[in-house]
């Protein structure tokens, strides 16, 4: 052949999967947009402003970090930023002030992820982290800002108060007053700390047990947080997930299915005796357990590993609910657990092919 | 068709064997000009025993063995040496080769036929193996003979034929088996008797149905294979059709197994029934970067280029010309380097064809863990060669990696993971034997 070609050199091997990183973190934004929905369904298009500012200065401070540190900055637009700044909203109460979440993404972005080198790099969930700094830092408003479903339409005739449980239920009662705008892990932690008078925690603790109750607490019809309320929504989202093939199964399962165990085993007042059905729906479980736990980064690259994460996150966070100082234990258990991924990734190394003979 | 097995990990690559395997193998004439590589097998390169103007017939030994892991090299054509150079080789780089002036591609049966192999001694038919300069026709081009001289003391109860060709876009191997069934079978049946095994048997994947049932028909036993990358592995072949695991840093023979290629077993056909050394081989050429992909039939030392002009030339952009499989397959600069033993296939792949991802830091996603078929944890051993820390790589078990390229195909951030672990491999030897010295 007379014509001289040359090729270009690489090496092996030369095709690959049409997955990418870009393409997974896009993957997770799109997921997480159905529990936006219900975000402003339920919280009205506050908790919508809340979530964009959050994610502007989640991208924002990516983008200034990198210029400041001379890297490309074109990693600010590969998704992880947006991810970020989307989750930081979803962890902070629908009645907070805007610039709230914007200090938390700011900080989650700068300090949990590029001071320690950037994407791929960071040791902890740079959102978890983010709301931890908050709650930290801004303890009244991270735990005061409980907003009921459809107050910003229905204004004060709410029929379902925060906890899930309706209004016409909890005035019978007579623990309206006591209990509204309370979440239901609050009204479950304040039965706990009724020693006195079993007879009044266990009719409150039936009450948040109710299908009614579990129901609101499954569609999302309950206070909280921004994008944790709504497990139907949530779990549509992690079924798109799992649809493309993003999402390791090993850490949702073993850590929904840790809560629920140790949720019945001493999530009520004794011992057997909780709800896992309410433990599961109540606070961060399932957004954690679809969106948090499964945050690659800072969870172990093992098999083992991640399924010993996952039972040891859910093992810390009912610990939490149950004896802890907080009503909610999510986001700290898996913050507890990424400190520990190291360790785990050390003790869980696969045996190697041919590393112990099977045929002698 | 009995149950399909498999091995444990690995991924699934789009096979693209359509592109060829429809195309029955097509003999091609010897060029004008044959450069026969010296080092078409692993191990020591051939001594040159021929000058320029020497002339030499076809068959004829033009490069005698040096030492005990290497081959003799044959002339593949009869004609003149024009010159005994460095030319630029398949695998990246140049090495010794004898340049030929064709004449004609007469003759070359230059031992004798052993017909009734059945009676021979199994040190008769190694040595007859051996001078015929028979190497693994699958890729790694280890000499045969040494595969089939196990050391005293070890017993071999199992010979299973490789005709996995679970590479993509290669079809070389499925062809032969359709087309060279019967040379297939008795080069099976020699290498059997020359172990002394019973019952040798053949592992297929089931995307080549036309091969297992013909094979099934002509009482071979088969062993149907998952399609499944890399199936075709020695020590996966061997975990999915026996079940025995061959131990870190061992060899199949220490669990009492030997593989060969269908490729190698027509090759010892040849070497045994004619006395033909092994100076030809089946090669698929694919990819869309040439306009008829197929299969050829030619002598070793053809240009790369002669085939390409045999596949219909190129066609459209070329971003990348690789020898062998696009996952364990060198990418080559030129198509001026020759056709070796080893050379399965040859692929001229368009840009959409080539992943080409900018490299990304690691997001610690545990895929590569979760494919690697040896189950060592790829993304930790290539960070530790990153930061050059050879001795953590070394923990982690980086020699026992094959660079079967699964890990690389599945990352998402289009890491070069396999590059690491083949640098810090060489950093360790290079390492272990500085302090031998």
């Amino acid at each position: 052949m007379a014509e001289n070609r040359t090729f270009d050199l690489a090496v092996s091997p030369h095709v690959g999967s049409s997955q990418n990183t870009k393409r997974i973190m896009w993957d997770v934004v799109i997921a997480l947009v159905p529990a936006l929905i219900a975000a402003f369904w339920f919280f009205g298009p506050r908790a919508l402003m809340l979530v964009g500012a959050s994610v502007l200065a989640a991208v924002v401070t990516e983008w200034l970090c990198l210029k400041f540190m001379k890297r490309p900055v074109n990693f600010a637009f590969d998704g992880s930023a947006v991810v970020t700044g989307i989750l930081l909203a979803y962890n902070v109460p629908p009645g907070v002030p805007w610039w709230l979440p914007v200090l938390g993404s700011a900080f989650a972005i700068a300090v949990a992820k590029q001071a320690f080198g950037g994407l791929g790099h960071n040791i902890v969930n740079p959102a978890l982290l983010g709301r931890a700094f908050l709650v930290a830092s801004f303890p009244v408003l991270m735990t005061a800002g409980w907003v009921a479903p459809m107050e910003w339409k229905d204004g004060q005739r709410l029929d379902v108060q925060a906890c899930g449980v309706s209004t016409a239920d909890l005035s019978q009662s007579g623990e309206l007053d006591a209990l509204s705008g309370a979440t239901p892990l609050n009204v479950l932690k304040q039965t706990f700390d009724w020693d006195g008078d079993g007879e009044r925690a266990g009719q409150v603790r039936t009450m948040l047990y109710s299908t009614a109750s579990l129901k609101n607490l499954f569609t999302g019809r309950i206070g909280g947080c921004i994008g944790e309320t709504s497990a139907l929504m949530l779990i549509l989202g992690a079924a798109y997930l799992i649809f493309r093939g993003v999402l390791e199964l090993r850490l949702p399962l073993s850590y929904l299915g840790s809560v629920a165990l140790f949720g019945w085993l001493f999530g009520g007042q004794g011992w057997f005796d909780g709800n896992p059905l309410f433990h599961l729906l109540a606070g961060g479980v399932i957004l954690g357990g679809f969106f948090m736990i499964t945050d690659m980064v800072t969870t172990p690259v093992t098999k083992k590993g991640r399924l010993i994460f996952g039972i040891g996150a859910g093992l810390l966070t009912m610990v939490i609910r149950r004896w802890g100082g907080y009503p909610e234990g999510c986001s700290y258990s898996i913050l507890l657990m990424n400190l520990a991924t190291p360790l785990i990734d050390r003790y869980t190394r696969p045996v190697m092919f041919g590393e112990v003979k099977k045929n002698g | 068709m009995s149950k399909v097995k498999s091995f444990a990990g690995g991924t699934h690559p789009p096979g693209n064997k359509g592109l060829a395997s429809g195309s029955a193998v097509v003999t091609i004439p010897a060029p004008g000009e044959v450069t026969v590589s010296l080092c078409q097998h692993l191990g020591a390169p051939s001594k040159p025993v021929v000058k320029p103007g020497d002339p030499v017939t076809r068959g004829m030994v033009i490069g005698e063995q040096n030492g005990f892991i290497s081959l003799p090299t044959h002339s593949p054509v009869k004609g003149k040496v024009l010159r005994v150079e460095n030319a630029p080789m398949p695998h990246m780089r140049s090495g010794p080769a004898v340049v030929i002036a064709t004449e004609s591609e007469e003759g070359g049966n230059v031992y004798e036929p052993m017909d009734k192999w059945e009676n021979a001694e199994p040190s008769e038919l190694i040595q007859r193996i051996k001078e015929a300069g028979v190497c693994g026709m699958g890729g790694a081009s280890f000499p045969t003979y040494v595969k089939l001289s196990p050391p005293r003391g070890t017993t071999i109860d199992t010979l299973i034929i490789n005709g996995v060709e679970c590479e993509p876009y290669l079809t070389a191997d499925h062809r032969l088996m359709l087309e060279r069934t019967g040379d297939l079978i008795v080069g099976m049946k020699i290498i059997a008797h020359v172990l002394g095994v019973q019952e040798p048997c053949i592992g297929i994947e089931v995307n080549k149905p036309d091969a297992i049932e013909l094979l099934e028909k002509k009482g071979v036993k088969v062993v149907p294979l998952k399609v499944q990358y890399p199936q075709g592995a020695e020590k996966q072949l061997i975990d999915a059709a026996t079940g025995r695991e061959v131990p870190a840093g061992g060899l199949p023979l220490n669990v009492g197994v030997v593989v060969q290629n269908v490729g190698t077993c027509v090759a010892v056909a040849d070497a045994v029934l004619r006395g033909m050394p092994s100076i030809r081989r089946i090669t698929t050429v694919s990819g869309r970067g040439v306009a008829r992909p197929g299969n050829f039939d030619v002598c070793v030392g053809t240009p790369v280029s002669a085939l390409i002009e045999a596949a219909g030339g190129y066609t459209g952009q070329v971003q990348r010309l690789i020898s062998g499989g696009p996952m364990m397959g060198m990418a080559m600069y030129t198509d001026a380097a020759p056709v070796t033993k080893g050379t399965s296939g040859i692929l001229a792949l368009s840009p959409e064809e080539v992943r080409d991802v900018e490299e990304g830091p690691c997001i610690r996603c545990g895929k590569c863990v979760d494919v690697c078929p040896l189950r060592l944890c790829p993304s930790i051993i290539a960070n530790a060669s990153e930061y050059e820390k050879w001795e953590d790589a070394e923990k982690a078990g980086a020699l026992n990696c094959m660079a079967c390229g699964t890990c690389s195909y599945v990352c998402p951030a289009g890491r070069y993971l396999v590059h690491r672990i083949k640098r810090a491999q060489n950093e360790i030897r290079a390492m272990k034997r500085a302090r031998e010295a």
